[in-house]
């Protein structure tokens, strides 16, 4: 089924102390059903809030937003709190950034994990304590049995962002929004809870937002990616093309200053000088062009649009980088 | 569980077992009667026949502890647990809702903190609870309802406040917005997320406040308008004041039972709480 989610021109504002905070700026993206869509910028960059704004979950009275999104064909934007909460759990689920903060420390993994079986499903106790059983197992989780009774504190990092996604997964959701599922764990462990979330989505054919501030995270697990800077798409494609044929400086900044084993040792690696522009203040130029080394006149008084160049590659930029092919 | 406990714990268990006993079964015991003069006045400790010794009065101070256990134990547990309830449910209810009725139910707290004790009881028991008739007295049982509404009144703005600062805090938590993205409902979250974090901070400070209960009822004793029979540790207190230098252990054997009661409430409390909270691991 195509388009599945569906967003279209959301924008989120916060009105805080300094003034309008403009975090996520006209975004608009489309996924199909089991797809997964990577969602790559620095901090700040409105990542995080454009996932949460996606599921409905800002609720804080300081948030403006507009726009639309449309989960198979229905407008959640339009639901009332009541039904939106209907959709959460079992059709879109969220994993956090921080494992260590998202369980519940004084209550056992086991009834962390059946709570939503049992409300949302209605299975009974037994069957709940079942369905944790399996879901314990299907995340990989040894002697899943033991694993129920134990509090948070007694499990490692990894084991308790594995717990996460149990929790996720309990209403077998169509949709799983995960920011920066790894980014509390350590290298060896961030790469089994990648491949874990890729096999289980594969599995269960399940769509997936993956939100990361790391590209060589999204590199293997994902089919589209959204590289976002300063609340906007900067550019839109294939995961491969996207490292193929990379058309903003602002993504093949990114992509140089990853580590690759070909880089000599002692050889220093490139930054990206600079920092995001302030969201309080409205944006004239091109959002990079501060940073950017092939900006002119034109970057910094005019807003480039996005770019469609065919295939679905979309950019934002005036100049962009010849494709080497 | 029991053999668990270090020493501290098992002798502050035991103490506030034998303070119960006391409340209970205290006038049944073979003590001398609490409100009987003996021709002892202010005699120390260890005295023949009077092991706590006396006050200024003659009063046999074993006896007036061990009565008064009823009074100071029901009227600090029931205030402090009726203080507790309402504090909490109220606290939790303005840190979690926020906006409006957080606002209402802060300044609600911030005034009846503001009410001098003291003055509010005094004068709940003077509408309340005399009579203008000095010949038909009010009963002792109204008297005490009125003191123990008077004392819950002190005690459940601060609890109150306790807990809105501390479901505050949790209601930001990850794992609260995670249960919300999983679709439960705020009742559902309030009792599996916000009640069992929000809890030991209510034991840490309802005990205190069985201390300071037991003390501001001893001051309403004072002035005359304590529980009918005047027996309690705190009217004890109030009595002994002006009696430090003549007879010393009529202000400190009152001192000492209130001191230990509070200090084992404090103690049994910190080792429930151990007990029932898995973020101290016990690995």
């Amino acid at each position: 089924m195509s388009n599945f989610l569906k967003v279209k021109n959301l924008d989120v504002k916060f009105s805080t102390a300094r003034g309008l905070l403009h975090a996520v700026k006209d975004v608009s993206f489309e996924l199909n059903s089991g797809e997964s869509l990577g969602i790559v910028g620095e901090s700040g960059s409105g990542k995080t809030v454009l996932s949460r704004a996606t599921m409905g979950l800002l609720t804080m009275s300081t948030a403006k937003k507009s726009g639309s999104v449309k989960l198979e064909d229905v407008e959640l934007t339009e639901l009332t709190r009541e039904e939106l909460r209907s959709k959460w759990g079992t059709e879109m689920a969220i994993i956090f950034q921080d494992p260590m903060t998202a369980l519940n420390p004084v209550r056992r993994i086991g009834a962390q994990i059946s709570e939503g079986p049992r409300v949302r499903m209605g299975l009974s106790k037994a069957e709940a304590k079942k369905h944790a059983i399996e879901l314990l197992t299907l995340v990989q989780i040894p002697e899943p049995e033991k694993a129920m009774k134990k509090f948070p504190s007694q499990l490692s990092g990894g084991m308790r962002q594995r717990v996460m996604i149990a929790i996720a997964l309990a209403c077998s959701p169509k949709i799983l929004f995960a920011d920066e599922p790894t980014t509390a764990l350590d290298v060896t462990v961030q790469a089994q809870i990648l491949s874990l979330l890729t096999s289980l989505r594969k599995k269960l054919n399940m769509a997936m937002v993956l939100v990361t501030h790391d590209l060589g995270v999204v590199a293997g697990h994902t089919d589209k990616i959204a590289v976002m800077y300063a609340g906007e798409i900067v550019e839109f494609a294939k995961t491969e093309d996207l490292f193929r044929n990379v058309r903003m400086p602002y993504t093949e900044a990114l992509i140089n200053s990853i580590p690759r084993i070909t880089t000599k040792s002692g050889t220093r690696l490139p930054v990206i000088d600079g920092r995001l522009p302030d969201p309080t203040i409205p944006l004239v130029g091109c959002g990079f062009a501060p940073r950017c080394k092939y900006a002119t006149d034109k970057c910094r008084t005019e807003h480039p649009d996005l770019v469609d160049a065919g295939n679905g590659h979309m950019y934002r930029c005036f100049f962009p980088l010849k494709v080497m092919n | 569980m029991f053999k668990k406990l270090n020493l501290f714990s098992k002798v502050s268990f035991v103490w506030i077992g034998l303070m119960f006993f006391f409340a209970i079964a205290g006038k049944l015991l073979p003590i001398a009667d609490p409100t009987e003069y003996f021709d002892v006045t202010g005699a120390g400790l260890f005295t023949a026949g009077h092991i706590l010794g006396t006050d200024s009065n003659g009063y046999d101070l074993l006896a007036n502890v061990v009565v008064g256990a009823r009074n100071s134990l029901s009227i600090a547990v029931i205030s402090v647990g009726l203080g507790s309830l309402i504090g909490g449910i109220l606290g939790i209810a303005a840190g979690y809702v926020r906006g409006k009725t957080d606002y209402v139910l802060s300044v609600v707290f911030n005034i009846f903190l503001s009410i001098p004790n003291l003055i509010l009881s005094l004068v709940l028991i003077a509408v309340l609870a005399s009579s203008s008739d000095p010949t038909v007295p009010v009963p002792d049982s109204r008297r005490l309802v009125v003191i123990i509404a008077s004392l819950t009144i002190v005690i459940f703005p601060i609890l109150g406040r306790i807990t809105r600062g501390s479901t505050l805090a949790w209601t930001n938590s990850e794992f609260v917005i995670a249960a919300k993205s999983m679709g439960m409902k705020d009742s559902q979250i309030i009792k599996r997320h916000i009640i069992p974090n929000v809890l030991p901070s209510i034991y840490a400070v309802a005990f205190l406040g069985v201390g300071i209960v037991i003390v501001v009822e001893g001051a309403l004793s004072l002035l005359g308008i304590g529980v009918g029979d005047g027996i309690s540790w705190g009217s004890m207190l109030a009595r002994a004041q002006g009696d430090l230098e003549f007879a010393p252990a009529s202000l400190l054997v009152p001192l000492t039972f209130l001191a230990l009661t509070v200090i084992a409430c404090n103690q049994v409390g910190d080792a429930l709480r151990q007990r029932l909270d898995s973020r101290e691991s016990k690995l």
